[in-house]
């Protein structure tokens, strides 16, 4: 396959995306050519519609969401760099990893992977999961095996278990608390990104 | 006290036992145990009964003997088991199985004495035929399922790999000191040894049941255990038979050992494609039974068995099959049969899995007693210690394997319990006996008994300390909140998603896979059109609403979005994070409760959640969906008939009879609703059921009922 150095030469800012994710060089190769796999007219970026010829991706009931965490706010096309960022979030968290106060958090690290989630409720980016946004999401998940009250139900008692501050919404911190318990590396990671 | 009363029972029970076992002359042969025992006697009693006289009282034993000792036995061992439970502290100390074991060393030492030869000993083919299938059954039906997908591929490897590891090990090393000894132990050869090696290195299914359920060690450690010792069965069974029919050849070539491997992976798939195959037919049968109710329960046994049979008449793996089939059928049969006979398939499994486990180890124990009995030091003790070393290091080099391809790495103190619970039971037992005649063979009947008696006695009740000692991270108790169901299940469907993108083959794809094929195909054709529920969510959330009404706030369920501020019943809490757990497509539900032999309870926990919900399923969409077919004129009478009992509502399906003129006239709708819901609404605890307070509740639920009916039947 000749050295990777050279071939990593062929991916954008791959050196730099290596130091940034921590991706190793094969791995960043094969996200590369994945990449280009989803590019089917070769623009060097993605859009939407090629994320949604995924066709596992369109029957998975959050899946509009999922590809919608891979676009900045305001952008329409998904470049090499932020598709691989946004898939760093995925890799296994490294345990006793004793890093600098200065090096910015890893992409992996137990926090962003929760901001990562949590950014899938919040649409809005307004930094709180309203009642409105929950809902969404229960709808979309549950569909149309459950009516419209009992929706309402089970929103009520997540957002009453959650909210410590009674706003009738869902903070990033509240959130964060009511997931304490489980374990977001083995459910946010995929073993081979590591 | 009441640790004293269940032994003059059992005392008196078992000299009943041993007389009725003294009476009859013509005894058969030791080797058959009681259910053959009949057989003989059918022709002996024209010669004993010729009564000379008219006699106002006479005593006819013959004409009973064989289903009566079979029911002294079984009487013994329930009462063996009602009295260990009786007995105060002892169930904290020593596991059942060593008490049974007890007791049957007793009964079998009382039978000795009385009689001055052997007690029956267990035969193996009634272990095998009849013993053996309803404790396997019993633990295919109420396996977690998905705990035990997810980790298939380490029990597998666990199995297969660490059970050729054992056997070959302990072969080789026996074989070795019977080099090293070979005054006494010349004559037993390599293929004995690697024979021997086979039937003592497996890990017995019912031992470790029967240990580990007193233990709550986490689901994942008991579903390794357990699993590896029921899959195990196909490689013993495939190496056992592999080295007997060399004993039996001249000589072994290469071709022959790699005749042997292919017939490990024909075995164990075999099995399985049998119990698919009748889970499957079992799962279409019990669609039909709607008619005629009272027997679906039997169909599931039935079918069980015969699987169990046809795979062992084709000498495939007879385990193997029955839990497959047994897991295949679960979902659909539950689906299809009514909530009584779900109950009593359930109860039946229990039951008869409880009374076959009491006899064998009560077997186990009497069969000790026995004239054939052969001591060799050396053998016994190196034996022993073999076993020990040889599963302590293969579970550690598997282990290490194993982990590196895991997400949830096999922690040290697990792996400690995994190579102690290895325990050895009647399966060896039963096997060793089926060897074909060798001098040395009694031999080997005395090192295995003494093998089983050692793992049973020493490391059943060494085991909980040990575990307490080591701190095995207990099953957690702690049930998930609603939100993390939800964010879990978010976070499940993001991880899958993630993966769709990235093209790779995750954990959750063929569990998609699976679940996708089995809707579309499956479900649809396996599920009576009548049962096709697509979520439960709702009737939990009936449930739920149900029980708010009845519950100790008697506040207003919440219909209104703004008016959750009470706390959470706990069976709220358990009803919704059940409902998640089941609706929502559920890829790594850790919470399910560990298997274990006597938690009914914890299930009929769930039953009982789920009776009034299945009753309201069953009545909503029976409604929903039997519009057309039932003719409304059935209707007044045989709903109060059929609401006051759930039994009746089992036969007349005529409940739903009421849905046509539902949907037309709303007005009149809530008080037949009324009277039609009311008695069964309420739960099966429930009594009050006439304050005009609940009425209006009722009222509302009904109308919710009317609302899910009705918007129900806009997606069909």
């Amino acid at each position: 396959m000749g050295s990777s150095s050279s071939s990593l030469n062929n991916v954008p800012d791959g050196q730099q995306l290596m130091q940034e994710t921590g991706f190793s060089a094969a791995h960043l190769l094969r996200l590369y050519e994945r990449f280009k796999f989803l590019d089917k007219d070769n623009r060097g970026h993605l859009r939407s519609e090629d994320f949604e010829a995924v066709p596992e991706l369109s029957e998975n009931p959050i899946g509009d969401r999922i590809v919608g965490a891979f676009f900045l706010p305001g952008q329409e096309t998904v470049d090499f760099s932020s598709f691989v960022r946004v898939l760093a979030h995925f890799r296994p968290t490294e345990k006793n990893r004793t890093r600098a106060g200065a090096q910015p958090e890893p992409a992996n690290s137990r926090n962003r992977k929760l901001k990562f989630a949590f950014r899938l409720y919040d649409r809005d980016r307004d930094g709180k999961i309203s009642r409105t946004e929950l809902l969404q999401v229960l709808r979309e998940m549950l569909g149309m095996q459950v009516t419209e009250e009992q929706l309402q139900s089970i929103a009520d008692r997540a957002i009453q278990e959650a909210d410590l501050d009674k706003d009738d919404a869902i903070s990033f911190d509240e959130f964060r608390k009511s997931l304490e318990k489980v374990n977001i590396d083995h459910k946010m990671s995929i073993r081979f990104l590591e | 006290m009441a640790a004293l009363w269940p032994f003059p029972l059992l005392i008196s029970e078992s000299l009943w036992a041993c007389l009725a076992l003294t009476l009859p002359d013509g005894y058969p042969e030791p080797h058959n145990g009681p259910p053959t025992a009949g057989f003989n006697y059918s022709h002996v009693d024209p010669s004993v009964d010729q009564p000379s006289a008219l006699r106002v009282f006479s005593l006819d034993y013959h004409h009973v003997q064989a289903p009566f000792e079979i029911v002294l036995w079984i009487m013994l061992a329930s009462l063996a088991k009602l009295g260990f439970h009786w007995s105060g502290r002892v169930p904290a100390i020593v596991p059942e199985s060593c008490v049974l074991i007890m007791v049957g060393l007793l009964v079998g030492g009382v039978i000795y004495g009385v009689r001055h030869s052997a007690p029956p000993t267990l035969s193996a083919d009634a272990f095998f035929l009849f013993l053996l299938p309803p404790i396997v059954l019993d633990a295919g039906y109420f396996l977690p399922g998905r705990l035990f997908f997810e980790n298939l591929g380490t029990i597998l490897w666990y199995a297969v790999l660490g059970t050729l590891w054992n056997v070959l090990g302990i072969g080789l090393s026996l074989y070795g000191v019977c080099l090293l000894a070979p005054s006494s132990l010349g004559d037993i050869s390599l293929l004995h040894c690697l024979l021997f090696g086979s039937l003592i290195a497996a890990v017995d299914p019912v031992a470790v049941l029967s240990v580990f359920q007193e233990m709550h060690v986490n689901e994942q450690l008991h579903i390794l255990v357990f699993g590896e010792s029921l899959l195990n069965d196909a490689v013993t069974v495939v190496l056992y038979k592999l080295f007997e029919s060399f004993l039996r050849l001249p000589s072994v070539t290469g071709l022959d050992v790699l005749v042997g491997g292919c017939r490990v992976v024909v075995v164990g798939l075999g099995g399985l494609f049998v119990g698919l195959f009748f889970g499957l037919v079992a799962a279409l049968t019990s669609r039909f039974t709607f008619r005629a109710q009272v027997i679906a329960p039997l169909f599931v046994f039935l079918y069980s068995y015969l699987s169990y049979l046809t795979s062992e008449m084709l000498h495939f793996s007879g385990i193997v099959a029955i839990v497959t089939c047994a897991v295949t059928m679960k979902q659909y049969v539950e689906a299809n049969v009514s909530e009584r006979s779900n109950t009593s398939i359930q109860y039946f499994l229990k039951m008869w899995s409880s009374v076959s486990e009491t006899l064998i180890f009560i077997f186990l124990g009497v069969s000790t007693i026995q004239d054939i009995h052969m001591w060799s030091w050396p053998f016994v003790c190196s034996t022993l210690l073999l076993c020990l070393v040889w599963r302590a290091t293969g579970v550690l080099l598997l282990t290490a394997v194993v982990n590196k391809l895991r997400r949830n790495a096999v922690t040290f103190r697990d792996q400690f319990i995994i190579a102690y619970g290895g325990l050895r039971g009647a399966i060896c037992f039963s096997l060793v006996f089926l060897i074909d005649d060798f001098p040395k063979k009694r031999l080997f009947i005395t090192t295995t008994i003494v093998v089983i008696l050692f793992t049973v006695f020493v490391q059943g009740m060494t085991i909980k300390p040990l575990v307490e000692l080591l701190g095995v991270k207990r099953k957690k108790r702690a049930l998930p909140t609603v939100s993390e169901e939800i964010h879990s299940r978010v976070l499940d469907h993001l991880l899958s998603g993630i993966e769709d993108v990235v093209g790779y083959w995750g954990q959750h794809y063929w569990k998609d896979r699976f679940e996708q094929f089995n809707k579309k195909y499956l479900r649809r054709f396996l599920i009576g059109e009548h049962h096709q529920t697509h979520s439960s969510i709702l009737r939990v959330y009936q449930e739920v609403e149900r029980r708010e009404q009845q519950g100790v706030e008697e506040t207003p369920p919440a219909v209104d979005a703004h008016s959750s501020s009470r706390p959470l019943l706990p069976e709220e809490m358990d009803s919704i994070r059940r409902i998640l757990s089941r609706n929502l497509q559920n890829f790594n539900n850790k919470q399910m409760p560990a298997y274990s032999r006597h938690t009914l309870h914890q299930d009929l926990t769930t039953d009982e959640m789920r009776k009034p919900l299945h009753r309201h399923q069953s009545l909503t969409e029976r409604c929903t969906y039997h519009t057309i077919t039932y003719c409304p004129q059935r209707v007044d009478g045989e709903f109060s008939k059929s609401c006051r009992g759930r039994a009746r509502l089992s036969r007349s399906h005529t409940v739903c009879s009421a849905s046509p003129r539902w949907s037309e006239r709303p007005d009149s709708l809530v008080p037949a609703a009324l009277n039609h819901t009311q008695p069964s609404d309420p739960g099966p605890a429930e009594e009050e059921q006439d304050s005009p307070q609940r009425r209006t509740q009722i009222e509302r639920a009904t109308k919710k009922q009317l609302s899910f009916i009705l918007e129900n039947e806009k997606p069909l």
